[in-house]
């Protein structure tokens, strides 16, 4: 007789939840609450653009993170195929562009990559990878190993396999805490699992106190004028802006980066920030409609690294900062290994000596 | 070692340093604490403390009060007096200090402050009960005025925000050092390396406030100590009292006791 699956609560259907209840869907009956009514519309992972950009965002992260970064851009096609529908995946690479008066900033952000996986380029190289962009933009860099993803889509297309799933019970609109071993849902405590997985990013701070909030501002646009080939980042004194193009002549701006938990409507500033970024990058966007213009709060630890908590049967994946779609796919590789008693992959210790956290293990295990 | 004195707070480290640009809060915190500063600053602008219920930048400001250093709110970003005033005021109630980094940008290409509403801006609060360290440019007559007002603190770049480049005037800046000896002189902006902040000390200014050039380091913990060695050393080497220079070699070594066709 076959061995009885494991029972799994994963708390939050975010980008996390729902990739982690993905890769579990033949190994475990998964309850998977959802604060929201399953469309995602107050996950980070909603707001995001959805860049799978390692060696970009290593101007300011460690190491570690591009190159699990990189792992992680490796996982995703295998992920894609196990789905029923195609979500648009990208790797075309992206380019760094500055104006005559930010190439300080470039030369800086430049000076900060840790890998020399770029080419620099000028207007006839810019001209060539972006035909249509502003001509006075004489000096970038290329980043060619970098990629992007529909993440809107991909939230869909995965919210369509779980329902499909077997093992996998979605509840939506269901506000959850966790109190010991047992999982507490609009009030009413549910025991039996085997494991708890909170996923709830900013959701879980009454459960990690040493998580924080960081604002960000970011734009959707449909501008059926413009066409670029890939994500384009611009230097900005204080954040690069980057402008990422979607299907269906849609893009998203963003993002401001505010040491804030603010959780109001985007500034004014912000906004024409933002959005004269988007019109000196291409005239087209003048007629651009904005279809969205929100905040969020990306849920990060100290030192904005992701990390993978275990204290007995519950287990924490949080702290994805900037790098939710960058980093899903090895925190759910991790922690599904985990689970299910197999080999963890060195590489990710190796390259971040915090990610995994072993507070306490389960009993049965000490035993 | 002589101390620092910020309006009658006297300080052993003569560094202060900002809170920005950080590629992390614990890049941040660790960077601070390595540098032995006992006086970080901070800006209001751009972060809502206020805003709505337990949302807002609280969390960033409980991060540098942990550190228990003297905080010193400054006005960056503020384009006018109105503006500097109001956001001093604001500081004042959230931080719980009087003292405030007067910043008042007069060119938004270079951040250059502007003279003419600082003295105005430095008036006004000091007339409200604020102990003022107005940033200005390496200008005596500016200076001059700021004294006369009752600042006991200047804060003259070496050279504009963020540049990195020393003292670039370093006439001006030795001019203002020796016009004003009863006056804190801290060189507020344009320090990159620990050599600059020597060089600057070694003038004799009193202090140092540093934040890019530890910021963005590629790694700001360990730049952060190289500024506290320096920022001593400078110091030391100033009230030591250097030797004088001159153009023709002298032997360190007396040279009674050796042999004639040795020498020469």
């Amino acid at each position: 007789m076959p061995q009885a699956l494991p029972k799994i609560a994963i708390l939050g259907a975010g980008l996390l939840g729902r990739l982690l209840a993905f890769s579990l869907r033949n190994d475990a009956k998964i309850k998977l609450f959802d604060q929201d009514s399953g469309d995602a519309t107050q996950s980070a992972a909603y707001l995001a653009a959805a860049m799978l950009a390692p060696l970009a965002e290593s101007a300011e992260s460690s190491q570690g993170v591009m190159r699990l970064g990189e792992a992680s851009l490796k996982l995703w096609p295998k992920i894609l195929e196990q789905l029923p529908e195609e979500v648009f995946l990208q790797q075309n690479g992206s380019l760094l562009l500055a104006f005559e008066q930010d190439l300080a900033s470039l030369k800086t952000f430049q000076h900060n990559l840790k890998d020399d996986a770029y080419q620099s380029v000028g207007i006839n190289e810019i001209r060539a990878l972006e035909p249509e962009i502003n001509q006075r933009f004489h000096q970038g860099l290329f980043l060619p190993n970098e990629g992007q993803l529909d993440n809107r889509q991909l939230l869909k297309v995965l919210a369509k396999a779980l329902s499909n799933a077997d093992n996998i019970t979605w509840i939506t609109n269901a506000t959850t805490e966790i109190a010991e071993d047992s999982v507490v849902v609009n009030g009413k405590c549910q025991n039996g699992f085997d494991w708890i997985i909170d996923c709830r990013g900013l959701g879980a701070k009454p459960n990690q106190i040493d998580l924080r909030g960081v604002r960000g501002e970011v734009i959707r646009l449909y501008a059926p004028q413009v066409t670029l080939n890939r994500p384009v980042r611009l230097m900005h004194p204080r954040y690069p802006i980057y402008i990422a193009p979607k299907p269906n002549n849609q893009f998203v701006v963003g993002a401001t980066q505010l040491e804030s938990e603010d959780r109001r409507q985007p500034t004014v500033r912000s906004t024409l920030e933002l959005l004269s970024a988007c019109f000196s990058v291409h005239s087209g966007f003048a007629e651009a409609e904005i279809l969205q213009n929100q905040s969020g709060l990306r849920p990060a630890y100290l030192d904005n690294e992701p990390q993978m908590r275990v204290n007995g049967n519950v287990i924490s994946l949080n702290g994805m900062y900037r790098h939710g779609y960058l980093l899903s796919p090895v925190m759910v590789d991790m922690c599904r290994n985990y689970l299910l008693g197999k080999t963890i992959n060195p590489v990710y210790r190796e390259q971040l000596p915090n990610i995994l956290q072993i507070l306490t293990v389960q009993m049965e295990e000490l035993a | 070692m002589s101390c620092l004195d910020i309006y009658g707070t006297k300080l052993d480290s003569r560094m202060m340093i900002g809170s920005a640009l950080y590629p992390s809060p614990k890049v941040m915190q660790e960077s601070i604490q390595a540098s032995g500063a006992q006086i970080v600053t901070l800006s209001l602008s751009r972060q809502n403390p206020q805003a709505s219920g337990i949302s807002g930048g609280e969390n960033f400001w409980q991060l540098i009060q942990s550190l228990g250093l003297h905080l010193l709110p400054n006005t960056a970003g503020c384009h006018s007096v109105q503006e500097a005033v109001t956001m001093a005021q604001m500081s004042r109630e959230l931080f719980q200090t009087d003292w405030v980094k007067l910043e008042l940008v007069g060119d938004d290409f270079n951040l250059q402050p502007d003279p003419i509403d600082l003295v105005r801006a430095t008036e006004q609060l000091l007339k409200d009960g604020f102990k003022v360290l107005p940033y200005c440019t390496d200008d005596l007559v500016i200076a001059r005025h700021l004294v006369e007002l009752g600042c006991k603190v200047i804060m003259p770049w070496g050279s504009p925000i963020g540049t990195g480049k020393g003292i670039i005037n370093p006439y001006a800046t030795q001019a203002i050092r020796d016009r004003f000896p009863e006056v804190t002189m801290i060189i507020d902006s344009g320090i990159g390396t620990p050599s600059h902040a020597m060089q600057a000390m070694e003038m004799g200014v009193d202090g140092i406030l540093l934040n890019t050039a530890i910021a963005h380091a590629q790694n700001p913990q360990l730049m952060a100590q190289a500024f506290k060695g320096a920022i001593e050393a400078g110091r030391l080497a100033y009230e030591a009292g250097p030797m004088a220079q001159r153009e023709q070699a002298s032997a360190s070594t007396p040279t009674l006791d050796t042999p004639f066709w040795h020498s020469a």
